[in-house]
């Protein structure tokens, strides 16, 4: 695993962040999905004019957050890019290039294949000469939307590709050399029996892959699975068999040699996303692209009368708004009207610290609390959250040790609860 | 100023059902009278507490000395009395109605006799009153004054030839009334010489003067400056103020025999101006107090806690203020393992029950958990002992009990025939012995009942009102204890008891009501880690059981960037629900469940 995360304090060495890029386009629109994503046929994608769009937003969001990390006392460097959709493997891989060359341009950026480049890739839009494309342009990780190797399950998924799509699709990406491949299991669904899901995994093993995600089926509001549940007509798995299915799979693949370094993810030594552990880790992302989260520190931690020391902003999630908006930004009035980010949630240091706990805790490694205090400039070892962990870790709920708190793997299955009683 | 002679005095009280308009009758003779301008005359004046107002019921009786010139051309002195309107305080209205030599029956024109009115007529009766029946609402087009007056005949037994139909609304009929209570109301007959004897009838706290204490002289003449004694409670005082209400407040030097007012000298509280207790010169006191005294007990009990602990010592505040004004009200420290820290209440009735806590949310801004009220349970323990039990979760283990005694009232109930036939079905089901049927008219039957009061307390008037479309009035009296096969039902979670929501109940009711608690308990109580059983249990023996299943997972499969907001405010929800969280042995409830429980049915 990689060392803990430098503090938010003042330092001359820069402090890692991250850049992730969203595309809205899919050619489906799966029924679980609840990302931003719309479904396009794969001539009506204007690839020129959103790559356009980006990078313009780029330009704009590198200056804004330079000046507040200025403001805050330390530099930033760019150590992971990600494209995520929508499906960014069906964006021109020329255009992808652009954006991903604006993002060296405006940022410092980590050099070589220590910037960690990852592209969320379908089966269906992806084969090996796509794979070999992207890797000229500079990418270094794809990360392949598989979900099931099950006929009746893809089906069920609303997913355009079949068991032999994906087995193909993550051949091709092994098989270009690209660097660095990992792939989507969906697990917990109807009908599924926890053998059925162990054995899933083990067979995305077999195929080479040296990092995989995990997910339990997750209902979402909002989507065409979240509204079936809704009115009662959507079959969902027993949660005993759900959580079961996530015993087998850490069993099958911790007995391969993989990590379970965080709740839904497993990876050979190094092969951790390191985008995404650096949003378990509470780093920065800026955010840009129809739809994307951004997350920035804007002033010095203690410096802010409101307390108030990031902001979490989104933008805009209809493509058309999104590419007329960034047409016109400017670096200079970013969130405040400027048609781009449709919200804007300040941080201060309580509320980042509960992130933090939150996200920490989905890691086999943890949090350590004392060095989040610091970095946020509050105390964690308040006496109801100091008997809390008293409490929890008397029933196994929790391991503390110095001032590290984690989950035992066991335990994962309750995470949700367990933070929610430490913040 | 120099007292009336009796010959020119006048004490008289207003009985009638709820709603038939005794309160605006009331304004209207203060209006007439000349007592209240225009001005003052808020609608109905005589009710003074908001909840009053709200319900139309009366609950501390306002009184108001009256000058009315009659028609012989003397001008009269009217002591209006006013009585509590409602059963829970019916000693109350008897020690007022004892204060006057009449009493005014309202019966609403549209209406006819209802349950109250005669529970009213036999208090008024039982004290030797002159009773002057008058029929209210000929305003209105549904006024049926002469099947009223029948019905009044025929029911109750009163010479209704010369009932005087009235309006309080309109004022028709009202110096008509005045003129009635002047010929036929009989004056007081005291003996200004004797040795002083005054009925305390109401009382009330006054941050000021101390308790304030309403009186009527019988015999002999209450001057300031007198040392007085109260009998009942053996307190001695100083009379420091005399004055009567008219209806504004008058100061006056002495009450002489026959007359109504009110006293203070610096009591204290009004535990200590008991009424019905009779009030004497110190120096020379009376041998023979006024007859009827009664201490009265609280009959109906339950547990308030705060829904947050933090306002246990305002609510300690609050319960201290009530109780200082509220002289049949009791509190005492009570403490439950699922609810914490609170107090256990004694109330007259469940109206008294309901108003306490609808002042304590409203005027003191409290937010209250109230256990289900319980009555008064007499038990007599295998070595002998006899003990009283307010509270179910303190009745002692089945083994050591010998008998429960538990409180049985005797229940009138008014309803239109029709319906008759479900308000048996509805007493024979909450273990009723019928005592008669009357029929009042054609169309209306008084039916009456001896019913176990615990049975009345827990659904009894909901399910009356729906069995008769909401026709049926009830009144009840205690008339007494009786033994009962009664048990007390346990509720368990995880084997560990809620002592908050134990009940007593007869046996043969005891399954029936622990799976209904069971079941909505079941719906409250959110998944845990692991099973939770929910028992209701009978001593050791399990009577019904529920199961919450375990919740085998409670993690997010996905958490990156886009989550992060929602995800945390999410679990930030969750973390103030757990806030509201009582820990019952390992298993969490949510005080919605507490809430919820106590107000099934």
């Amino acid at each position: 695993m990689t060392a803990a995360p430098p503090g938010f304090h003042a330092s001359n060495e820069p402090r890692p962040a991250s850049v992730y890029v969203h595309f809205p386009y899919c050619l489906t629109k799966c029924p679980y999905c609840d990302f931003v994503s719309y479904k396009t046929p794969r001539e009506a994608i204007d690839h020129v004019g959103y790559a356009d769009a980006v990078i313009a937003e780029l330009r704009a969001r590198a200056s804004y957050a330079e000046a507040a990390w200025s403001a805050a006392g330390s530099r930033r460097r760019i150590e992971s890019v990600f494209f995520g959709g929508g499906t960014p493997s069906l964006w021109e891989p020329k255009e992808l290039g652009r954006v991903l060359a604006a993002v060296r341009e405006h940022f410092t950026c980590a050099e070589g294949d220590a910037l960690e480049v990852t592209v969320e890739c379908n089966p269906t839009s992806l084969d090996e000469r796509r794979a070999r494309d992207l890797d000229a342009q500079g990418v270094n990780r794809l990360s392949v939307g598989t979900q099931s190797l099950r006929q009746e399950q893809l089906q069920y998924l609303g997913r355009l590709h079949d068991p032999a799509g994906a087995q193909e699709a993550v051949r091709g990406a092994l098989a270009s050399g690209i660097g660095r491949v990992s792939t989507d299991l969906i697990f917990g669904l109807p009908g599924q029996s926890p053998e059925d899901a162990r054995s899933q995994a083990g067979e995305l093993a077999d195929a080479g892959l040296r990092h995989l995600s995990c997910y339990q089926l997750t209902i979402e509001p909002g989507t065409q699975f979240g509204e079936l549940s809704r009115r009662g007509r959507l079959p969902l798995a027993d949660d005993g068999l759900v959580a079961e299915g996530f015993l087998a799979i850490d069993e099958e693949l911790t007995s391969r040699g993989f990590t379970h370094y965080e709740i839904s993810n497993y990876a050979m030594p190094g092969e951790e996303s390191r985008h995404n552990l650096a949003y378990w880790r509470g780093l920065e992302y800026v955010g840009v692209g129809c739809g994307a989260y951004g997350y920035v520190q804007t002033a010095r931690v203690g410096a802010a009368a409101d307390g108030g020391i990031g902001v979490r902003y989104r933008n805009a999630i209809d493509p058309k708004a999104y590419v007329a908006a960034a047409a016109g930004v400017r670096d200079d009035a970013l969130g405040e009207g400027d048609g781009l980010s449709i919200s804007s949630e300040p941080l201060d240091g309580e509320t980042l610290l509960r992130e933090r706990i939150m996200l920490g805790l989905r890691l086999a490694n943890g949090v350590d609390l004392g060095a989040c205090g610091r970095d946020l400039g509050v105390d964690p070892w308040t006496p109801e959250r100091v008997r809390t962990i008293e409490q929890l870790s008397s029933k196994g709920r929790l391991a503390r040790v110095g001032d590290t708190l984690r989950i035992p793997r066991p335990a994962w299955l309750w995470a949700d609860d367990t933070a929610a009683r430490l913040f | 100023m120099p007292t009336t002679p009796q010959s020119l005095i006048r004490n008289f009280s207003i009985i009638a059902h709820i709603d038939h308009g005794k309160s605006t009758l009331a304004d209207r003779i203060l209006e007439i009278t000349g007592a209240v301008t225009d001005r003052e005359a808020r609608a109905q004046f005589m009710d003074k507490m908001d909840i009053e107002r709200e319900r139309g019921i009366t609950i501390k009786a306002q009184n108001a000395r009256l000058k009315f010139t009659a028609k012989d051309g003397l001008t009269y002195q009217l002591n209006l009395i006013d009585t509590p309107g409602h059963v829970d305080f019916n000693y109350e209205v008897s020690r007022s109605l004892s204060a006057c030599e009449g009493a005014v029956l309202v019966v609403d024109s549209t209406q006819g006799v209802e349950a109250q009115t005669l529970a009213n007529v036999y208090l008024a009766l039982e004290q030797g009153l002159e009773i002057l029946p008058v029929l209210n609402k000929v305003d209105l087009p549904s006024s049926d004054v002469e099947g009223t007056r029948e019905q009044i005949e025929q029911v109750i037994g009163l010479d209704c030839s010369e009932a005087i139909g009235c309006s309080g609304k309109t004022g028709v009929g009202v110096p008509e009334i005045l003129e009635e209570i002047v010929k036929k109301i009989p004056p007081p007959k005291g003996n200004p010489d004797g040795l002083l004897r005054a009925l305390i009838f109401d009382s009330w706290y006054d941050s000021y003067r101390g308790a304030i204490v309403m009186v009527r002289v019988m015999d002999g003449t209450l001057k300031r400056g007198d040392k007085i004694r109260f009998l009942a409670t053996m307190t001695d005082y100083e009379v420091t103020e005399l004055g009567s209400f008219q209806p504004f407040a008058v100061a006056l030097d002495e009450i002489g025999p026959g007359e109504v007012g009110f006293l203070a000298g610096n009591i204290r509280s009004v535990h200590d101006t008991k009424v019905g207790d009779t009030v004497t010169h110190a120096a020379k006191p009376t041998s023979d107090p006024l007859p009827g005294f009664k201490d009265v007990k609280p009959m109906v009990f339950s547990g308030v806690f705060p829904t947050d602990s933090a306002q246990y010592p305002d609510l300690r505040d609050a319960l201290e203020k009530l109780h200082m004004n509220d002289a049949a009200f009791s509190f005492e420290p009570d403490s439950s393992e699922a609810l914490g820290f609170g107090y256990r209440c004694g109330f007259l009735g469940l109206l008294h029950m309901e108003i306490i806590q609808e002042r304590l949310e409203r005027e003191f801004n409290l937010d209250l958990i109230i256990t289900a009220p319980s009555v008064v349970y007499k038990v007599t323990k295998k070595s002998g002992e006899e003990i009283r039990v307010e509270n179910p979760a303190k009745l002692p283990e089945p083994q050591f009990i010998e008998t429960i005694e538990e409180p049985i009232v005797k229940m009138a109930i008014h309803v239109p025939s029709d319906h008759v036939g479900a308000v048996l079905a509805l007493c024979q089901e909450k273990r009723g012995v019928q005592i008669s049927m009357q029929y009042a008219s054609t169309e209306r039957v008084i039916i009456t009942y001896e019913l176990p009061f615990n049975e009345v307390l827990f659904d009894f008037h909901d399910k009356l009102k729906s069995a008769s479309r909401g026709y049926a009035s009830m009144d009840y009296e205690l008339i007494g204890y009786r033994v009962g096969d009664l048990v007390k039902v346990d509720m368990l979670v995880n084997g560990d008891p809620l002592d908050a929501l134990s009940i007593i109940v007869h046996r043969e009711k005891a399954h029936t009501r622990g799976r209904s608690l069971a079941e909505k308990l079941k719906e409250f109580v959110p998944r845990q880690q692991y099973e939770v059983a929910i028992q209701a249990a009978i001593g050791s023996k399990i009577i019904s059981r529920e199961t919450v299943r375990a919740m085998r997972k409670d993690v997010t499969a996905k958490c990156y960037g886009g989550d992060i907001s929602r995800k945390r405010k999410l679990l930030e929800k969750q973390k103030e629900g757990k806030k509201r969280m009582k820990q019952v042995g390992s298993v969490e409830i949510p005080q919605a469940a507490f809430l919820a429980i106590l107000k099934v049915d």
